[in-house]
């Protein structure tokens, strides 16, 4: 299986600009490229599989330049958005295609194996409109499979799946790393999801690269607010409000703690008003229950804080504007605009 | 204690899902137009005693007439289908300077009076020019032959095909074909084993409708070949579309023949039409079935 480089690249579709983009993947690897609507995500895979020209860089499959090569030259599973599956086509005729262009004699067995593989086989006379987006996700995965690809490349794989659907895909994804060992990429707007699979991240907010790591780089050093809060901290703070609000204690406190870019806090925990020594103060703004505890918003000096209050919680919940106090832990605060493998144009 | 509940009144479901001035309005405004339809095919066959219609079905000329017309309109689609497909693609996945302009020249044919589609192929070929010379020596003579009956039915029925595959084109999801190219399928592959298939159903209802259209030409051929002599694939006698040859009964006074030319045509068209329904309908002709194509 390959190794993949992709160096600096860039490209232009109508007025939008992508990269530079670097980025490296290994045989069993698995990157998610995360950004919200319009970062420039579905681009940059529509430009690693060929669709839209090199504007500069480089792409590099196993030592060779292909750089140059066709979409259909350069082994790369593409499944775009919505999975592109052939409507005029059965199950079986679909996952056949890949074999029948490379004339495989064995294509018909190849095709019961990969079906047999996928759970597909029950369905393989129906056409994909008469399938669940589930099956849909499993025939477009068995089919990129039948072209034996170097490198699958997804474009939002669990979009319109529900729960269990979502699952079960996350469950074949982890499957196609470590037995096929093909390096995945795959895009998505969800966090959350692209954690469950990937191990490492590349952001994209408007065309260009905001952060590339692991996991843990990615959730401890955030590379600056859009990140912090991409990846789900609630309390983010830039540092021109920090420096606005500099006569209150609390974001005194919080700005001299803050890197360049500002500062992000894991919501700190509520302490009861007795018993404990606690440093902060806010008043109670709202009260969210849910199953990891009460989500309570508070506003400290002119700053807004996310709390939690773990369960089981008290048997009276807070109620708007009693004052709830609280203690910041070291571990919880993370610098912005400091991280060591960030990378910033 | 369980009680049991009595089981509630069966419901009887309104049996119309609309309101009934709705659908009192649907039935009137498109059966008002039914009729408009119906009532000229009516009054052709009171006026054609079905003796009559045995009669012209019998007739020699009648029939080379009836033959001419379905053999050059079957040409004038095959040549629309090889040339009017590929524009229609152009169209659809292309952007170009001047896009608007073909796009208006290819609805100009349906536009015009087929008359003026006519005189213009007839200035074109007119004896003793470069054109008419040029058709003449590679052996296809234009005026007076089949050939011309094809030229003009094909000009004034592709605009049909050109739209139809242009729309059914558009139609086809680009991804799709990005996935077809990333599976390892080249530009002309995909053509040929997605796009096309997909777009296929759009692209044959609009042949159909092109050869609907080719069949009624009268207006260029009038103009272009009156008489339609023997010549290139055609070997017969001399003899006439069935629409010049009904015009022709028509304005030598003799109406009754007209009808009855006209009511007989008017049964095989209609049941080949039938025909193409009903077998799209019951899969029997393949297009609709989508595994036509690989």
């Amino acid at each position: 299986m390959s190794e993949w480089q992709i160096e600096a690249v860039e490209s232009d579709l109508d007025t939008f600009h992508l990269g530079p983009v670097d980025l490296s993947l290994r045989s069993g690897g698995a990157v998610a490229v995360l950004g919200s609507s319009g970062a420039g995500k579905t681009t940059f895979l529509r430009t690693l599989a060929g669709f839209l020209p090199l504007r500069r860089g480089r792409v590099i499959r196993d030592g060779e330049d292909i750089s140059d090569f066709l979409p259909e030259e350069r082994a790369l599973g593409y499944v775009p958005q919505g999975l592109g599956l052939f409507p005029q086509r059965t199950v079986f005729g679909n996952v056949r295609y890949p074999m029948e262009l490379r004339g495989r004699l064995d294509a018909d067995a190849r095709t019961h194996a990969l079906l047999e593989r996928f759970h597909l086989t029950a369905l393989e006379h129906r056409h994909p409109t008469r399938l669940s987006g589930g099956e849909q996700q499993r025939v477009a995965i068995a089919r990129a499979l039948a072209a034996e690809p170097e490198l699958i490349v997804w474009d939002e794989p669990w979009q319109a799946l529900d729960v269990a659907a979502r699952y079960e895909l996350g469950l074949v994804l982890k499957e196609l790393r470590e037995t096929d060992r093909v390096p995945i990429v795959v895009v998505t707007h969800d966090p959350a999801l692209a954690f469950s699979l990937a191990d490492s991240f590349v952001v994209f907010d408007h065309g260009r690269v905001r952060f590339t790591g692991d996991a843990n780089e990615l959730l401890d050093r955030p590379s600056d607010p859009f990140v912090a809060r991409f990846v789900g901290y609630e309390n983010v703070y830039d540092l021109p409000s920090l420096e606005a609000g500099r006569d209150h204690p609390f974001t005194a406190w919080l700005l001299e703690r803050a890197g360049p870019e500002g500062v992000a806090l894991g919501n700190p925990e509520a302490v009861p008003t007795i018993g404990v020594p606690s440093t902060w103060e806010g008043s109670v703004r709202s009260v969210r229950p849910g199953p990891e505890g009460v989500r309570v918003e508070a506003a400290v000096d002119d700053l807004m804080v996310a709390l939690r209050l773990p369960r089981p919680w008290p048997a009276k919940l807070p109620l708007l504007g009693d004052r709830l106090r609280f203690n910041v832990e070291a571990t919880a605060l993370h610098r912005l605009g400091s991280g060591p493998r960030t990378l910033r144009q | 204690m369980i009680q049991t509940l009595p089981a509630p009144p069966q419901r009887r479901p309104r049996r119309w899902r609309t309101g009934p001035y709705w659908l009192a309005l649907q039935i009137v405004l498109s059966g008002s137009l039914l009729l408009l339809f119906l009532l000229p095919i009516v009054a052709l066959f009171t006026y054609a005693p079905v003796s009559r219609i045995v009669a012209a079905a019998q007739n020699v000329q009648v029939r080379e007439a009836i033959w001419l017309t379905l053999y050059a309109s079957g040409i004038a689609v095959l040549a629309t289908a090889l040339l009017a497909i590929p524009l229609g693609y152009l169209l659809a996945r292309r952007r170009f300077f001047g896009r608007s302009v073909v796009e208006s020249l290819v609805s100009l044919p349906v536009v015009v009076p087929h008359l003026m589609v006519g005189l213009g192929l007839f200035f074109l070929v007119i004896p003793g020019s470069p054109v008419y010379n040029f058709t003449n020596s590679i052996g296809f003579p234009v005026y007076d032959t089949i050939w011309g009956v094809v030229l003009v039915m094909a000009i004034v029925s592709a605009p049909y095909t050109v739209l139809a595959s242009q729309l059914s084109f558009e139609a086809v999801d680009g991804r799709v074909l990005e996935a077809a190219r990333s599976l390892g399928a080249g530009g002309g592959t995909t053509f040929l084993t997605v796009t096309l298939p997909i777009a296929l159903r759009g692209i044959v209802a609009g042949l159909l409708l092109t050869w609907a259209r080719a069949v009624s030409e009268i207006g260029g051929i009038l103009v272009l070949a009156y008489a339609i002599y023997p010549g290139g694939p055609y070997s017969g006698p001399v003899t006439n579309t069935i629409s010049v040859y009904i015009y022709n009964l028509f304005q030598q006074g003799d109406l009754a023949d007209a009808a009855a030319v006209s009511s007989l045509f008017l049964l095989i068209a209609f049941a080949l039409f039938l025909a193409v329904r009903i077998g799209e309908r019951t899969g029997w002709l393949p297009w609709r079935r989508g595994d036509l194509l690989p």
